[in-house]
C-alpha cells in the first residue's frame, strides 16, 4: 500500500507522522510519500515550525525551501522503517493538492494531523483535514493533537 | 535531530509550481487597479485640471519602468522578499536592508489606511451618509480593516480562482466608466478641449507633476507580484510578460478612464470626489439610483481586493523579519489551524487603525486634512524611494547571477526611471512637507521593533543573527 503523509510544517504534523507509524504495520506498506503544500497567495505560504533549514543570508527566505525542509524532517520519521520514502512539495490549495497527490500515486491511505483542538477548530469549518476527509479517494487517518503540547522529541526508531 | 536525507531509499524533494503566466497577469492587474483610480481620481483631477489623464500617463510610465527593473530582478532571484532581497544582494549592508524593509512595511500600512478611507467614500456614497462626519467615517474605516484582517486570518482570500473573479469585477466597473465617456463624447456633453485644460496658474509641467505623485499611488501594488515569484511556472518567461503586460493594461485603463471621466462631468464636480460623480451624470439608460449602488459595490470590491493583498504583503514582511530575528520572534507565530501569521496581522491592523485615528483627531481639531490624500502621499514617498533604490540595485547587479534566460531591461530606460522616481519624490516632499512627520513616525516604529528584539535577545548584532532561523524550535 502507498501512504500519503501530509505536513504543514507544524509540530502536530510531525507527531501525527509518528503516531501513524506506530499504528501502521510496516510490512503492509510499500511506499510512503511525504507531501507539503505551499499556498502562494497566503500571508505565509508555508510556515515551517520544525527544526531544520537555516537561511543562507537575510532576505533569502524561501517558502519552497522551508516546505522541503519540513518534508525532510517528517520523512526522517520513516528512516529505516522499510517502505520506500518519497518527498514532494506541491503548490496550491493544501486540501486539493493533498488529494491530488493521493490520486497521482494511487494512495491507499492519507495520514495527516487535524489542525488543532478547541474553539477555533470547531467554529472555523473547512480545515484542511476536514476537506481532505470530505473528498479523498481513499481512507484518511486524522491524528488528533495530544493533550500536552508535543515537543520536538526525537522520532522513535 | 536527523534532518539530513540519510535514508538511501529517500529521494530529494520534488518541487511543483502552480502559478501560470496568465494567473500572474490577473494578479498584477487586480492588485494595481483596485488601489488607485477608484480612490484617487478626484484628487488627481483637482490637482491638474481637465488634462489630469496626463498625470496618470506619466505615473504609469514611471511605474512601468520600475516594473522593468522588478522583472529583471525577479527572473534572477525568484524569491519572495522583493525589494529587501534585491537591495541586500546589491549593497550587502544589513542596515540598508533593514531600512528598506521597514520602508516597505510602512508603505503598505499607509496604503491600507488610504484604501480604508477610500472605501468609506464609496460606502458613504452608496448608503447616503455624509463623508464629513469624522467619527462615523472613522468607525467604518476601522471596521473595514478589521474585516480585511479577519478574512486574511481565516485565509479565504487565498484562492487563485477568486483572485481572477475579483479582477474581472474591478475591470467591469472601469469599463462602465469608459462606456459613459464614449456616450458623453457622442452626445457632446463637454467640449473635448477640456482634456487639454490645466487648473492653476503655474506651468503645465508642474501641474502634471503635482498630479503624478498621487496618480503614482494608482500604479502601486505591482511589486507584490514578487511575492508569488517562487510559485510561478517558468518565471524568466512568465514574469516580464505578466508584470509589464499587467501594468500596461492597468495604465491603459487608467488613461481611458480619466479621459472618460473628464468628458462626462465638469472637473469642478469631479475634484475631490469619487467616480460615483461620473455615474451621477446619468448618461446610461439605466436608473441612476441602481447604477450608483452597483458601481459603489464594484468599487468597494475593487478596493477590498487590493487591501487584502496589501495586508498579506505587510504581514509577510513582518513574518520574514521575525524569522530573521530582526524584529521580535512573536511576529513569526502562525495560527495552529489556519497557518496565518496572526500576531503580524493583528499588529498591522493596530498600526493602520492608529494612523486612521490620528487622522481623525487632526480633523476634529479643525485642521483641513484629507486622510486619503495624506496616507496615499506617505505611501508614495516610501515607494518612490524604494523603487529608485530597486532600479539602482538592478543596475548594480548587472553581470552577476545571470543566466541565458535572464530578462534584461533597457539600461537607458532604467536611468530614466531613477530620474523619474526622484523627481516625483522631491516634488512630493516639497509640495507636502507635512507628510515627512508621518514618514518619520512610521520609521520610528520600525526602530522600536528592532530595539525590542535587541533588548529581548541581548547582544546579537543584525549581521550575526541572520544565519539563524526559527528560534522557537
Amino acid at each position: 500500500m502507498h501512504v500519503v503523509v501530509a505536513t504543514d510544517g507544524s509540530q502536530a504534523s510531525l507527531a501525527a507522522a509518528e503516531q501513524f507509524q506506530q499504528i501502521a504495520d510496516g510490512r503492509e506498506i510499500t511506499e510512503v510519500t511525504v507531501v507539503a503544500v505551499v499556498s502562494p497567495y497566503a500571508a505565509v505560504p508555508f510556515a515551517n515550525e520544525l527544526p531544520g533549514r537555516r537561511n543562507a543570508e537575510p532576505t533569502d527566505i524561501s517558502f519552497q525551501a522551508d516546505a522541503a525542509a519540513a518534508v525532510d524532517v517528517v520523512a526522517a520519521v520513516f528512516d529505516g522503517w522499510g517502505p520506500t520514502v518519497h518527498r514532494r512539495v506541491r503548490s496550491g490549495s493544501p486540501a486539493a493538492e493533498i488529494i491530488r497527490a493521493a490520486e497521482e500515486v494511487g494512495a491507499g491511505l492519507i495520514s495527516l494531523a487535524s489542525g488543532g483542538r478547541g474553539l477555533t477548530a470547531t467554529i472555523l469549518l473547512g480545515t484542511t483535514a476536514a476537506r481532505v476527509q470530505h473528498s479523498a479517494p481513499c481512507p484518511v487517518l486524522v491524528c488528533r493533537p495530544t493533550r500536552t503540547a508535543p515537543t520536538g522529541a526525537a522520532p522513535p526508531v | 535531530m536527523t534532518t539530513s536525507a540519510a535514508a538511501g531509499s529517500a529521494e530529494r524533494s520534488e518541487l511543483k509550481r502552480s502559478i501560470t503566466a496568465r494567473q500572474l497577469y490577473f494578479y498584477v492587474v487586480g492588485d494595481v487597479l483596485g488601489s488607485g483610480i477608484y480612490v484617487l481620481i478626484g484628487l488627481v483631477a483637482a490637482a491638474v485640471g481637465g488634462a489630469f489623464w496626463m498625470a496618470f500617463l506619466a505615473g504609469v510610465a514611471v511605474a512601468a519602468v520600475t516594473g522593468l527593473a522588478y522583472a529583471e530582478l525577479v527572473t534572477k532571484y525568484p524569491q519572495a522578499a522583493g525589494a529587501s532581497l534585491y537591495v541586500n544582494k546589491a549593497f550587502r549592508r544589513p542596515v540598508l536592508t533593514f531600512f528598506i524593509t521597514i520602508c516597505m512595511l510602512s508603505a503598505n500600512m499607509a496604503a491600507v489606511g488610504s484604501l480604508a478611507s477610500g472605501f468609506v467614500r464609496y460606502f458613504a456614497g452608496v448608503v447616503g451618509m455624509s463623508e464629513d462626519a469624522v467619527i462615523p467615517t472613522l468607525l467604518i474605516a476601522l471596521a473595514f480593516i478589521a474585516v480585511i484582517t479577519v478574512i486574511n486570518l481565516i485565509g479565504i482570500s487565498e484562492s487563485v480562482g477568486l483572485n481572477v473573479v475579483l479582477t474581472f469585477i474591478e475591470l467591469s466597473g472601469l469599463l462602465l466608466i469608459m462606456v459613459i465617456g464614449v456616450i458623453a463624447l457622442v452626445q457632446g456633453i463637454s467640449d473635448p478641449a477640456v482634456l487639454l485644460e490645466f487648473s492653476g496658474e503655474g506651468s503645465k509641467a508642474i501641474a502634471v507633476v503635482s498630479g503624478v505623485s498621487l496618480a503614482f499611488f494608482a500604479m502601486t501594488g505591482f511589486e507584490n507580484a514578487a511575492n508569488v515569484a517562487e510559485e510561478t511556472i517558468d518565471p524568466s518567461r512568465a514574469f516580464p510578460r505578466a508584470l509589464i503586460g499587467g501594468m500596461v493594461t492597468a495604465g491603459a485603463v487608467y488613461v481611458l478612464v480619466s479621459l472618460a471621466a473628464a468628458l462626462a462631468v465638469p472637473i469642478e464636480t469631479l475634484s475631490g470626489n469619487t467616480l460615483l460623480e461620473v455615474i451621477r451624470a446619468d448618461l446610461l439608460p439605466v436608473p441612476v439610483d441602481v447604477m450608483l449602488v452597483v458601481f459603489g459595490l464594484i468599487a468597494m470590491v475593487a478596493i477590498s481586493n487590493t487591501a487584502l493583498v496589501t495586508v498579506v504583503a505587510q504581514s509577510r514582511i513582518l513574518y520574514g523579519m521575525a524569522r530573521e530575528d530582526v524584529v521580535p520572534g512573536v511576529f513569526a507565530k502562525v495560527h495552529p489551524t489556519r497557518r496565518s501569521p496572526y500576531v503580524a496581522l493583528l499588529f498591522g491592523v493596530c498600526v493602520v487603525g492608529s494612523l486612521l485615528v490620528i487622522g481623525a483627531v487632526i480633523q476634529l481639531t479643525g485642521s483641513e486634512l484629507d486622510v486619503v490624500d495624506r496616507l496615499a502621499t506617505i505611501t508614495v514617498v516610501f515607494l518612490l524611494f524604494i523603487y529608485a533604490l530597486v532600479i539602482v540595485a538592478c543596475l548594480r547587479l548587472r553581470g552577476s547571477d545571470e543566466t541565458p534566460d535572464t530578462y534584461r531591461a533597457s539600461t537607458p530606460l532604467l536611468y530614466l526611471g531613477i530620474v523619474g522616481n526622484l523627481v516625483v519624490l522631491v516634488y512630493t516632499l516639497y509640495d507636502d512637507p507635512g507628510s515627512l512627520l508621518w514618514v518619520a513616525g512610521l520609521l520610528a516604529l520600525g526602530v522600536v521593533l528592532y530595539l525590542a528584539e535587541r533588548v529581548s535577545t541581548g547582544r546579537r548584532p543584525p549581521a550575526a543573527v541572520t544565519t539563524e532561523t526559527d528560534g522557537r524550535a
